[in-house]
């Protein structure tokens, strides 16, 4: 009995309360399960191994040889940050690889969730820069936690058309231009954004929990808060309004402004004068993984030089295997701000370094509440 | 309630009238009955909602230490959510939000349930499944198509533009307050319009036939027989949008901007990024609290105002 066949019926009063009572459960039931539904049109994934990852990593360019050996990419699921996908994994979510930055690292091991990968199941380990992987925390009995992927910065994307440098250096303080009240964007989480009022306001990384610097820099971002059209952790938003001149300039990965540019929009990925934010982020697999080896493999496929290329050429960042940068000449680097040897880049900026779990939810607290305007 | 007696000698036939007496018990008992047809719906309420409240009590008196919590009862987070006055002034965005986004609703969704009650004679079943469409698509996808018409960029401010009436873009259609409660307005319109045109369609014609009778115009007949006896179809939408909205956590994060958060994304925050559950748990007990108290003035109030006009 079709749907207009129930009105008519309704109408004309031949149908009965109880038949018509019956055509509502099942209506109803056909919605619960609704959800349902792509979840059993998806059970083919269920073979593949689950990975958690920031938005914008989310796609298969970054696992052809997974895909070339499973026939199919990961699971993805995405987290806004890294805090965040923290306090999901430790309310029981189960992944298989997660892909934590640097500073996160030793507070994510503390939690006992993770567990060091065997690099010995990795093909492209051998070309992974120690630099990369000689982290605070990182290693335990020579293997790592974090097995790394990628390296960049965090600064100010901004349109050279709209936002007049009036002859001054590239610096933070475009963040904090009166000029441009309620034209720009930064990140909602702190994990970027306090860092980076840090630097702007002169603050030592190792002295960056101290009652004074912390109060030195919550300042700041109050002083900012009148000046922001929009925090958020979705980098896509901030690019879209960096295109059509909502915002003049955001705070951005390197990613941002090189999408931008391949579209053709005057932008420009600022190199303040106080120094960009630096950090390096990789993978870390669960404890509980259900599908170790597929783990492995993914993790593989994230290190390799096809990767690399992909992560270095199309999205401006730098790669932890060595032999990826031989896919591109030194003009190229040089111009999307890269270097061969990572130290350059990471020690030219403020290298993010690992804080406290009590520091975490008081900065996070903080920030959220300056962020609602207090 | 007797308790039945069986004799020490248990017979078959005994056995048969103790059935029998529970079954005239059961019978005889009507609330007895109801709470059995009950049963299905109270397990599920039980497990859904009173165990998590009772966790989220508990937890709300915890403290939260890295990542572990301490259970030495405390009130120090509700100290904390009074002291500091950032939860106090969501609390009363969410509200003011939630609020206007009800009445907003009500007063786009009235003459609709109007036109249908009283001006549609055939098919009003489709005419009432037409006006629901819009939930037929993902709230998601309503939030963007609104964060589209609303934009920088979008439709309402190019078509001004182009139209010469504005020269720059209006920044406050977007991330702010004020797209929160367009957007809510719209997407919870089908939970207005359902119990405004039932209770107006109930309405006995006759009363109003007898009202232009003894000389009612049209707008005085509205104001003394329909609008008081559509009344309980309006108290029961402004409640079903109100309560549902004031924690909505959505929209704000993707319109509200930074001065359209409400309460709900304080206590994500706290679940997510800031990683104080016992005080998520406080916050969202404290708002709970609040929200009941609104909904009880509201419904003691409009009840008395519906007697008087009664």
């Amino acid at each position: 009995m079709d749907v207009v066949d129930h009105l008519n019926a309704v109408r004309t009063g031949a149908m009965s309360r109880r038949t018509f009572t019956k055509g509502l459960a099942a209506a109803g039931v056909s919605l619960v399960m609704t959800p349902m539904a792509p979840k059993l049109a998806s059970a083919a994934a269920a073979d593949q191994a689950t990975y958690f990852t920031w938005g914008g990593y989310d796609v298969p360019e970054m696992f052809a040889s997974y895909i070339s050996k499973h026939g199919e990419a990961p699971n993805f699921t995405t987290f806004g940050g890294s805090e965040e996908a923290l306090t999901k994994m430790r309310g029981g979510f189960v992944v298989d690889v997660a892909h934590p930055c640097n500073q996160a690292i030793p507070r994510w091991v503390a939690t006992g969730l993770f567990q060091t990968v065997d690099t010995s199941k990795l093909s492209n380990w051998g070309d992974v820069m120690p630099n990369l992987y000689n982290l605070e925390g990182n290693m335990a009995d020579g293997k790592p936690y974090m097995v790394p992927m990628d390296w960049g910065q965090t600064s100010v994307t901004y349109r050279t058309d709209l936002f007049d440098l009036a002859g001054q250096e590239e610096s933070w303080g475009m963040l904090w231009d009166e000029r441009y009240k309620g034209r720009m964007g930064v990140l909602a989480s702190a994990a970027d954004t306090w860092w980076c009022g840090a630097i702007y306001a002169g603050v030592d990384f190792k002295q960056l929990s101290t009652d004074e610097n912390f109060k030195k820099v919550a300042d700041l971002m109050r002083k900012q808060r009148p000046l922001i059209r929009q925090y958020t952790d979705d980098t896509t938003t901030l690019e879209q309004a960096l295109a059509s001149g909502e915002l003049v300039a955001a705070m951005t990965w390197n990613s941002s402004a090189v999408t931008l540019q391949k579209q053709g929009v005057p932008v420009k990925f600022a190199k303040p004068k106080e120094g960009a934010l630096t950090w390096v982020c990789g993978a870390m697999i669960h404890k509980d993984a259900p599908k170790l080896d597929r783990a492995h493999d993914i993790i593989d496929a994230m290190i390799s030089v096809e990767t690399g290329k992909w992560l270095i050429g199309d999205n401006g960042y730098g790669h932890s295997n060595k032999k990826s940068f031989d896919q591109f000449d030194e003009a190229k680097l040089v111009e999307l701000g890269l270097s061969k040897n990572p130290l350059d880049i990471l020690n030219a900026g403020h290298f993010q370094i690992p804080q406290t779990q009590e520091f975490e939810t008081k900065m996070n607290k903080e920030f959220e509440q300056i962020k609602a305007g207090f | 309630m007797s308790t039945t007696t069986v004799g020490t000698h248990v017979t078959p036939s005994n056995v048969n009238r103790t059935r029998d007496r529970i079954t005239a018990m059961f019978l005889g008992n009507e609330a007895l009955r109801g709470y059995t047809l009950l049963s299905p719906t109270l397990v599920v309420m039980a497990i859904g909602i009173l165990v998590p409240f009772a966790i989220l009590l508990t937890m709300s008196f915890w403290t939260q230490v890295a990542f572990e919590f301490d259970t030495t009862p405390s009130l120090n987070n509700y100290a904390k959510a009074l002291e500091h006055p950032v939860y106090e002034t969501l609390l009363w965005r969410s509200i003011m939000i939630s609020g206007a986004c009800s009445i907003a609703t009500v007063l786009l969704s009235y003459p609709m349930a109007y036109y249908v009650a009283f001006h549609v004679k055939r098919y009003k079943m489709l005419w009432i499944i037409l006006m629901t469409l819009p939930f037929w698509t993902s709230y998601l996808l309503r939030v963007f198509a609104w964060k589209v018409i609303l934009g920088f960029n979008g439709v309402i401010n190019s078509g001004l533009k182009s139209v010469g009436i504005i020269e720059q873009p209006m920044e406050f259609l977007l991330y702010s307050p004020t797209a929160v409660v367009i957007t809510l307005a719209h997407a919870w319109a089908a939970f207005a319009i359902l119990p405004i045109y039932v209770s107006l369609e109930k309405i006995d014609r006759s009363l109003l036939e007898a009202a232009t009778d003894l000389g009612d115009g049209p707008v005085a007949r509205f104001f003394r027989i329909t609008l008081p006896l559509s009344l309980p179809g309006i108290i029961a939408a402004t409640l079903i949008i109100f309560i549902p909205t004031v924690g909505d956590y959505v929209t704000p994060a993707l319109l509200g901007g930074p001065d359209g958060i409400m309460m709900a994304n304080m206590i994500q925050a706290m679940f997510g990024k800031v990683n104080d559950w016992p005080m998520g748990a406080a916050l969202s007990v404290g708002m709970m609290v609040t929200v009941a108290v609104f909904a009880i003035t509201f419904m003691f109030v409009s009840r008395k105002a519906t007697e008087q006009i009664g």
